[in-house]
């Protein structure tokens, strides 16, 4: 227990120093601010344009700007924003066995799984938090300039397009066990989102795949409701699990 | 019993076959020489005696207990210094040895005694930067530092020396028979004299399989110096001395062995060569060493 | 804009973490005298033609040497 926790204030002691920490908290933040903010600005820039618009035929009527304008900047960034997360914690792995760090680490008798442990929790909370810090500021902000209430289920909303990305988190150990570099890990966790996305095209499967939960938007403005989601909540949920156990066991058995 | 014994091991990477049928067994508290050229198998010999690599047949015991791959059970007697250590650059020596205490679940208040005591003892007690600063030589004394940790009772470093220079490498060969008093130590090079110097023992390797093993007297021993050899001034020079000497044999462009040859033979070598004018540099009685042995098995 | 005041819960602190993140990656670049790729003046460059964020998240990336 001692070792886990050893290796696990280790890896808090790197995502500090690095300052992959900061960078992450900092951009999931900015994010969280320049959704409202774009929203805010909408009416604005709109009108400022409006005069050469109307020049060129269009007319633009007046912009009505809620809290919904806001949300759907949010689920519009937040895929940026999880690739900027993947791309940061693909090297997470690689970089170590690359450099050979974990060999002195695992020669002295820690066990594989406490690394597996602490490093895979590790970017599940630094995902939670950043996450959350996003939608938390998105939240504060809607509420503050408008209001939230127009929105239906905006947590339960989010906590989808979260655990979505929960398993593209778990998945990167499973690369890192079978890819040598931070960058191929992020392309073949990025696959990993073009498959399910294609796979969303068959109409059979389309609401159960994991990329379904990504349109967790449609709550917001009603056009569906949160049991539309459990088929994919519950495929995403396996999967994660899968993963999870996939990458201890390849894990343990990577060539270091 | 033996620190670690090896029983008939071997590896293959694809189809090429890197370790072939290779037995050892190293005693307690010795300085255990592991010879053999770049690429002979060295240190996928120690990564499976760590269990970093499996191998495909044979077995590994190390203190009584068989090494697993993947499993690391036996690592808890074992102190591994690989050929280039690498650590957390974001951390400074303390902090590493202090967090390499800890992944061992060792007592706090014991931990800082030997991590003090180690820094001192391979000089870096005073080091405050952070490790990603530090030069070849100061990782390896680190890297030292950090295999002694929890008092291992085999100590396995892979090539320790080479990469630094002649003041570096005295430093780390002093601080390895320093450690022989506490530990058995087994460790990887090329660099014959740095063997000649520290090793009480050695296994020469070659071509994935251990062609001697035993005692550096033994060595010397099974094989009484005989015969002599003669450094000359140009490559045609040996060519003269071969056609004259039907039983010299060639040993590089400048030298010529005469293997069993009684003292009698090298006097009449010698007058040989002043009657016949061949320049010669210097005519010596051979030693059986670590090189001429190394050479010998080499060049076979 | 005469309703300036309404913006300025958003405007102070984008600023503030925008510049936030600018700082920090400047002061990261001027403490490291290697980087995995490029140098120090191409960093400078992007970090700061980039500012809004991508430049920093290319630097950390791409350019931090690994600590």
């Amino acid at each position: 227990m001692k070792s886990l926790i050893a290796f696990s204030k280790k890896e808090a002691l790197e995502w500090w120093r690095s300052g992959r920490l900061a960078i992450l908290v900092v951009v999931f933040a900015l994010f969280g601010i320049m959704n409202p903010a774009f929203a805010k600005l909408t009416p604005w820039l709109m009108e400022s344009m409006s005069e050469s618009l109307e020049k060129s035929g269009i007319v633009i009527k007046e912009i009505r700007v809620d809290a919904l304008t806001s949300w759907e900047q949010f689920y519009k960034n937040i895929p940026i924003a999880m690739m900027v997360f993947i791309l940061m914690v693909s090297g997470s792995f690689t970089t170590e066995i690359q450099k050979g760090t974990f060999i002195l680490v695992l020669t002295k008798g820690l066990s594989r799984w406490k690394v597996y442990i602490a490093k895979t929790f590790g970017m599940l909370l630094v995902w939670t938090a950043a996450y959350w810090i996003c939608f938390g500021i998105t939240y504060i902000y809607n509420d503050f300039y408008w209001d939230n209430s127009v929105a239906a289920h905006p947590v339960l909303a989010a906590a989808f397009v979260y655990f979505f990305g929960v398993w593209l988190t778990v998945m990167v150990p499973v690369f890192s066990a079978i890819l040598s570099n931070a960058i191929a890990v992020s392309i073949g966790t990025g696959s990993l989102v073009i498959i399910s996305y294609v796979l969303g095209m068959l109409p059979k499967i389309k609401d159960n795949v994991p990329t379904f939960l990504m349109g967790s938007q449609s709550l917001l403005v009603r056009a569906g409701v949160p049991e539309d989601y459990y088929p994919a909540i519950a495929v995403t949920a396996i999967l994660v699990l899968v993963s999870f156990g996939l990458g201890w066991v390849m894990f343990d058995r990577r060539r270091l | 019993m033996n620190m670690l014994e090896i029983e008939n091991i071997s590896k293959r990477f694809g189809d090429k076959s890197v370790i072939k049928d290779l037995s050892l067994s190293v005693p307690n508290n010795c300085i255990f020489g592991f010879v053999g050229q770049n690429g002979a198998g060295k240190t996928t010999t120690m990564k499976m005696i760590l269990g970093l690599l499996s191998v495909d047949s044979g077995q590994i015991y190390v203190h009584g207990e068989k090494v697993e791959y993947g499993q690391n059970r036996t690592n808890q007697y074992c102190g591994y210094l690989p050929d280039v250590p690498e650590f957390y650059n974001f951390m400074n020596a303390k902090e590493y040895l202090k967090f390499c205490a800890d992944i061992t679940e060792m007592q706090p208040s014991e931990s800082k005694a030997r991590s003090e005591m180690l820094l001192e003892l391979v000089g870096l007690d005073k080091e405050k930067h952070r490790i990603g600063g530090y030069s070849r030589g100061m990782k390896q004394r680190l890297g030292i530092a950090q295999a002694l940790l929890n008092q291992p009772k085999l100590l396995i470093c892979d090539e320790p020396t080479s990469a630094l220079d002649p003041i570096g490498r005295k430093e780390i060969l002093d601080i390895l028979i320093t450690a022989k008093s506490q530990t058995t130590v087994l460790f990887s090079t090329h660099i014959l004299s740095d063997v000649d110097r520290i090793s009480d023992r050695i296994a020469l390797l070659h071509g994935g399989k251990v062609v001697f093993s035993g005692n550096k007297d033994d060595l010397r021993r099974r094989k009484p110096a005989v015969g002599f050899e003669v450094e000359l001034e140009n490559p045609g020079a040996v060519d003269a001395i071969l056609r004259l000497h039907t039983h010299a044999k060639r040993l590089d462009t400048l030298r010529v062995v005469f293997d069993t040859a009684t003292e009698e033979q090298m006097h009449q070598a010698i007058s040989l060569l002043i009657q016949e004018k061949i320049p010669f540099r210097k005519v010596e009685k051979s030693e059986y060493t670590l090189e001429s042995m190394f050479m010998e098995v080499v060049g076979k | 804009m005469a309703e300036i005041q309404e913006y300025l819960p958003l405007i102070i602190p984008l600023i503030i973490v925008q510049f936030g993140l600018l700082l920090y990656t400047i002061y990261h670049i001027m403490t490291h005298k290697t980087y995995k790729k490029g140098t120090r003046t191409i960093w400078l460059i992007v970090v700061i033609v980039g500012m809004q964020f991508i430049g920093p998240i290319l630097y950390f990336l791409l350019g931090r040497e690994s600590e």
